[in-house]
C-alpha cells in the first residue's frame, strides 16, 4: 500500500480574517462618531471660542459667578439625593423580585417595565396630579396621621426627588436584580457552615457580590437625574434651575448660545465623569475571571 | 430563623410593595383622570365622561404628531438594529486594540444628557446647512436607538455558542446561509427586546427632540409638553391614557414572544 | 445534620447536645460542597480566614492559622491568588482547608471529589483520609462511588430512599450485607431466586433453578427466598458443601482474574470469579461443576 505524499507548510496565522470581521463595526461606529462625538467635540470648541479666538473667558465668567454654583449645586444635590432614595428603594425591591416565585415574579416584573415603557411626560404629568395639595398622596399622609395639614409638595425639591426616584426606580432594580438572580445560594450557605450569623452573611458574601449590579443602577440613576429636564420642568416650574434648565433656556429662550454652550460642556464634563467613574468601580468589584 | 432574618424579610417585602404601588399609581391616576368630567384634576372624579377623548380627535396638531413620533421610531429602530448587530458581531467576534473602548463609545449615548446632545446635532447640522427637521430628527433618533441595540444584541452574543455554525457548516450549509439559519433564531429575542424598548425610547424622546422639531415638524412628547404649557387640561391624560393602553398591549404581545424575564434584560 | 435545613421531626444530637434546633452558623459543624462554594470576591487567603473571622480570632493569629491550613493542604504560596487560578483539584483542597480552619467538631463532605478526573480523585481520596485521621476529625462523607466508600471508611451507612439500610464496617458490608440492596450496591453477586423445602436447624434447604442449594438462615418452608454469593467465594470443579452443574455463557478476562458467566434464567445471574489459570473446560458452552460452602452462602426474603 502506498502512502499518499501530504506535503506540510507553514500555515500562515489566521489574522487577516478576524479583522475582516472587525470592520463590521465601522458603520455604527463611523454614525456614532459622526452624529455624536463630532458634535460634541464641536460644541465644546464653541463654548472655548470667543470672537474666534481661543479663550476661557466663558468657563471663568460662568464659574465667577456664584449663581452658577448653585445651579450645579441644585443639580447633584438633586441627582445625589434621587439616586439614594432610588436605591434604598430598589435595593430590597431587587432582592424581593429575585426572591419571588413564578406568577409573583411575572406581576412584579410588569409593574417595573410597564412605567419604563411609558413616556416620561406621561409620568411627569401624572405626578403633577398626585402631588397637588388636594392630590392622593398628600390625602394619604392625612389619612394615615403622618401630617395634620396637607404638605407642599409640587414645587419643592422634595416632590421632585420623590416624583424623579419614581419615575427612575426601575432602573435601579433591574440590573440590580440582573446580578442577584446569579448568586450562587450555597455561597451564604457556606457562609452559615463557617460559623457567620444572618448579618455577617449578607455584608461580608451577598453585599460584595451585588456590587456590580449597584454600580450600575448608581450610574443609569445618577445619570438620568443629572440630565433630566421634562420632570423638574412639570414638578418645579421656572423657579428651579438645574444644569439641564439652564441649557434649554439659553439655547430656547435667551439665544444666549456662548452661555448654552458653557453650561452645556459642564453638564457634559459631570456626565462623562460619572460614566468614567462607573467603570472603574466596576472593573475593581467585578470578581476576575 | 432569627428574629434579625424576620424583620429584615418583613421590611423588604414592605418596601417592595410600596414600590410596586408607588410604580402604578400614577398611571392609574392618569387613566381615571382622563375620563373625569372635571377640567380640574379632582380625585375622584365628580362624574365620568369620555369629552377629552373626543377632544383628542378634533386636535389638529396630534395625529400627525402621532405619525411623525411612530414614523421616526420604526425607522430609527430598523436602522439602529441592522448597526447595531453588526457592530456586536464585530466587538464579539473579533480582537482589536480598544475594544473596550469602543464598546463603552458605543453605549454612551445612554448616559449623556440629552439636551446637550440635542443642542450639539443642531448646531452642527445647521453649520452644515441641513435645515429638513424631518431628516435631523431622524439622525438624531437613531444616536438614541443605536445604543440599546448594540448593548442587548452584544450581551446576547457574548452567550452564543459560535462552535454551532462551524456544526452547520459541517452538515453542508454555506458560511452566510449557517450563519443566518443558527444565528438568527438565537438572536430573535435579542432582536425584539432590544428593538422595542429602542422604538419605545425613541417614542418617549424629548431632550434631543426639542431642538431638532420646527413648527410644522412635531414630535408627540414634544406636542405633549406644549400642550401641557399652554393649556392644561384633562385631554392630556386622554392621550396619556392613549399611551399607556398601547403600551400595555405592546407589552402583552412582547411578553407572549420573548417572556417579560428576557424584557428585564434589555 | 449542618442546620441548613429544618428537621420536620426528629432529633439531631452532636456530642451528646441536641442542636436540632440550633442555627447553622452556632453548631460548628463544618461543610465541604459538592460545587466548593468558594468565595468568587475573595482570594484564597481571604476565603480560608472567612471562618476565623466569623468566630472572632484576632487578627495576628489568623494570619498564621490561615498558613499552616494551607501549608496541610500542600497549596501553602497560594494565598494571595484569585479562586479562578485554581485547578479544580486545588480548589477542592481550599475548600477543606476552609472548613477545617475553624475546627469543626464534625466536618461534612457533600461528593467533594465527584467533579475531578478519575487520576486526581484516587490521588485526592488517600490524601484526605490521611488529612482527616491525622487531625483525628469525625468526618460524613456522602458519594455514590462505592470504590470511595470502602476506601475511605471506618464505617459506612448504606442508604436507599432515605433510609439507612446498614451501618457497618466495609469488611461487613461487603461479606454479610444485611439486604440485597446492599448486596447490590457493594460488589459483584451471584443471585438465585428460590423457594425453601426444608429447614434443618439453622440451614435451609432451598430449591433454586440451578439445583439445590443449603444456606444458613432461618425462615418457613415454602418461603420465597433469594440466595447470593460472591463470586470469588465460588470455584470450578465437585465437592463442595454446594454444588451444581452450569452451563457456560461468557468468559472475562480482567488480567489478575477472570470472570465466567453462567447461564441462568429471569432475574437470575450467576458469576464466578477464578484465577486465570484455574479455568480448564470453561469455554462457552462447556457444562461445568461450581462449588462453594454453606457458610459462604447468603440468603434473604425475596424481594
Amino acid at each position: 500500500m502506498s502512502v499518499a505524499p501530504v506535503a506540510v507548510t507553514a500555515v500562515s496565522p489566521r489574522q487577516p480574517r478576524v479583522e475582516r470581521i472587525a470592520w463590521l463595526a465601522l458603520p455604527g461606529a463611523a454614525y456614532l462618531v459622526v452624529a455624536f462625538a463630532v458634535p460634541l467635540v464641536l460644541l465644546l470648541l464653541t463654548s472655548v471660542t470667543r470672537d474666534g479666538r481661543l479663550s476661557l473667558a466663558g468657563y471663568a465668567q460662568f464659574l465667577a459667578d456664584p449663581f452658577s454654583w448653585m445651579v450645579i449645586q441644585n443639580t447633584i444635590r438633586v441627582a445625589a439625593l434621587t439616586t439614594v432614595v432610588c436605591l434604598l428603594a430598589g435595593y430590597p425591591a431587587a432582592f424581593a423580585l429575585a426572591r419571588a416565585g413564578g406568577a409573583l415574579q411575572g406581576m412584579l416584573l410588569a409593574a417595573l417595565i410597564l412605567p419604563l415603557s411609558v413616556g416620561v411626560v406621561v409620568k411627569a404629568f401624572a405626578w403633577t396630579i398626585l402631588l397637588r395639595t388636594d392630590g392622593l398622596v398628600n390625602r394619604m399622609l392625612v389619612g394615615t396621621g403622618v401630617v395634620d395639614t396637607p404638605l407642599r409638595l409640587l414645587f419643592t425639591e422634595s416632590g421632585l426627588v420623590f416624583g424623579a426616584a419614581n419615575i427612575f426606580l426601575p432602573f435601579m432594580v433591574l440590573p440590580i436584580f440582573a446580578v442577584v438572580k446569579l448568586i450562587d445560594p450555597r455561597l451564604t450557605e457556606a457562609a452559615a457552615t463557617l460559623g457567620a450569623g444572618p448579618l455577617r452573611r449578607f455584608v461580608r458574601v451577598t453585599l460584595p457580590l451585588t456590587m456590580p449590579g449597584v454600580i450600575a443602577g448608581v450610574a443609569f440613576v445618577f445619570s438620568m437625574s443629572i440630565s433630566m429636564y421634562v420632570i423638574p420642568t412639570l414638578l418645579m416650574g421656572d423657579r428651579f434651575k438645574t444644569l439641564s434648565i439652564l441649557v434649554a433656556r439659553s439655547f430656547l429662550f435667551m439665544r444666549d448660545r456662548s452661555l448654552g454652550s458653557t453650561v452645556s460642556v459642564v453638564l457634559l464634563t459631570i456626565a462623562v465623569g460619572v460614566v468614567v467613574l462607573s467603570a472603574l468601580l466596576a472593573r475593581r468589584w467585578q470578581p476576575e475571571r | 430563623m432569627m428574629p434579625l432574618e424576620r424583620a429584615a424579610l418583613v421590611a423588604m417585602w414592605t418596601i417592595t410593595a410600596l414600590v410596586v404601588l408607588t410604580l402604578l399609581t400614577p398611571l392609574v391616576v392618569t387613566l381615571i383622570v382622563s375620563v373625569s368630567a372635571s377640567s380640574v384634576f379632582n380625585l375622584p372624579p365628580p362624574a365620568l365622561s369620555v369629552r377629552w377623548y373626543e377632544r383628542t380627535l378634533r386636535l389638529r396638531d396630534l395625529w400627525p404628531a402621532v405619525r411623525l413620533s411612530v414614523a421616526l421610531a420604526l425607522l430609527s429602530t430598523a436602522i439602529s438594529l441592522v448597526l447595531g448587530t453588526l457592530c456586536a458581531i464585530a466587538l464579539t467576534r473579533a480582537s482589536f486594540p480598544g475594544k473596550t473602548t469602543l464598546t463603552t463609545f458605543m453605549v454612551s449615548p445612554l448616559m449623556m444628557p440629552g439636551l446637550v446632545v440635542g443642542v450639539a446635532l443642531l448646531s452642527m447640522l445647521r453649520e452644515l446647512g441641513l435645515r429638513d427637521a424631518w431628516t435631523s430628527l431622524l439622525i438624531g433618533h437613531v444616536v438614541i436607538t443605536l445604543p440599546y441595540v448594540t448593548r442587548t444584541v452584544l450581551a446576547s452574543l457574548t452567550l452564543f455558542d459560535f462552535t454551532l455554525i462551524e456544526a452547520a457548516r459541517t452538515l453542508g450549509h454555506s458560511p452566510p446561509r449557517a450563519l443566518v439559519e443558527v444565528m438568527v433564531p438565537v438572536l430573535a429575542p435579542a432582536f425584539l427586546t432590544s428593538g422595542l424598548f429602542a422604538f419605545l425610547a425613541s417614542l418617549d424622546n424629548y431632550p434631543i427632540s426639542i431642538f431638532l422639531v420646527d413648527a410644522r415638524n412635531k414630535t408627540l412628547p414634544t406636542l405633549m409638553l406644549q400642550y401641557l404649557e399652554e393649556n392644561p387640561d384633562p385631554t392630556i391624560a386622554a392621550i396619556s391614557s392613549g399611551l399607556i393602553v398601547l403600551t400595555i398591549v405592546v407589552l402583552l404581545v412582547a411578553d407572549r414572544l420573548v417572556g417579560l424575564r428576557r424584557l428585564a434584560e434589555f | 445534620m449542618a442546620g441548613l435545613l429544618t428537621a420536620d421531626h426528629g432529633r439531631v444530637t452532636l456530642d451528646g447536645a441536641d442542636i436540632t434546633r440550633v442555627p447553622a452558623h452556632k453548631r460548628n459543624v463544618g461543610v465541604v460542597f459538592q460545587s466548593y462554594a468558594l468565595f468568587p470576591h475573595l482570594t484564597v487567603a481571604e476565603n480560608v480566614a472567612f471562618g476565623l473571622q466569623a468566630h472572632g480570632t484576632r487578627a495576628s493569629e489568623i494570619a498564621g492559622t490561615v498558613a499552616r491550613v494551607l501549608a496541610l493542604v500542600r497549596l501553602a504560596d497560594y494565598g494571595p491568588r484569585s479562586i479562578f487560578a485554581l485547578s479544580g483539584g486545588q480548589q477542592q483542597r481550599i475548600a477543606v482547608a476552609r472548613a477545617l480552619a475553624v475546627k469543626p467538631k464534625l466536618l461534612l463532605l457533600d461528593e467533594p471529589l465527584s467533579a475531578l478526573d478519575r487520576k486526581l480523585r484516587e490521588t485526592m481520596r488517600m490524601e484526605l483520609g490521611h488529612l482527616l485521621r491525622d487531625l483525628g476529625i469525625t468526618a460524613i462523607f456522602v458519594t455514590h462511588d462505592q470504590d470511595e466508600a470502602l476506601v475511605m471508611s471506618d464505617r459506612i451507612a448504606v442508604m436507599n430512599h432515605g433510609r439507612i439500610e446498614q451501618f457497618d464496617t466495609p469488611a461487613a458490608i461487603y461479606a454479610h450485607p444485611a439486604t440485597p440492596f446492599v448486596l447490590d450496591f457493594v460488589g459483584m453477586s451471584t443471585r438465585l431466586s428460590g423457594t425453601v423445602v426444608a429447614a434443618d436447624g439453622d440451614v435451609l434447604v432451598v430449591d433454586t433453578a440451578a439445583g439445590r442449594v443449603r444456606a444458613r438462615g432461618r425462615a418457613g418452608t415454602g418461603a420465597a427466598v433469594l440466595v447470593a454469593v460472591r463470586p470469588e467465594n465460588m470455584r470450578i470443579g465437585a465437592g463442595g458443601e454446594n454444588a451444581v452443574s452450569l452451563k457456560v455463557r461468557d468468559r472475562v478476562f480482567l488480567g489478575s482474574k477472570l470472570l465466567v458467566h453462567f447461564d441462568a434464567p429471569g432475574a437470575d445471574q450467576i458469576v464466578a470469579e477464578v484465577p486465570p489459570d484455574g479455568a480448564e473446560h470453561t469455554a462457552p458452552g462447556d457444562l461445568v461443576t461450581v462449588r462453594w460452602s454453606v457458610d459462604a452462602t447468603l440468603v434473604y426474603s425475596a424481594p
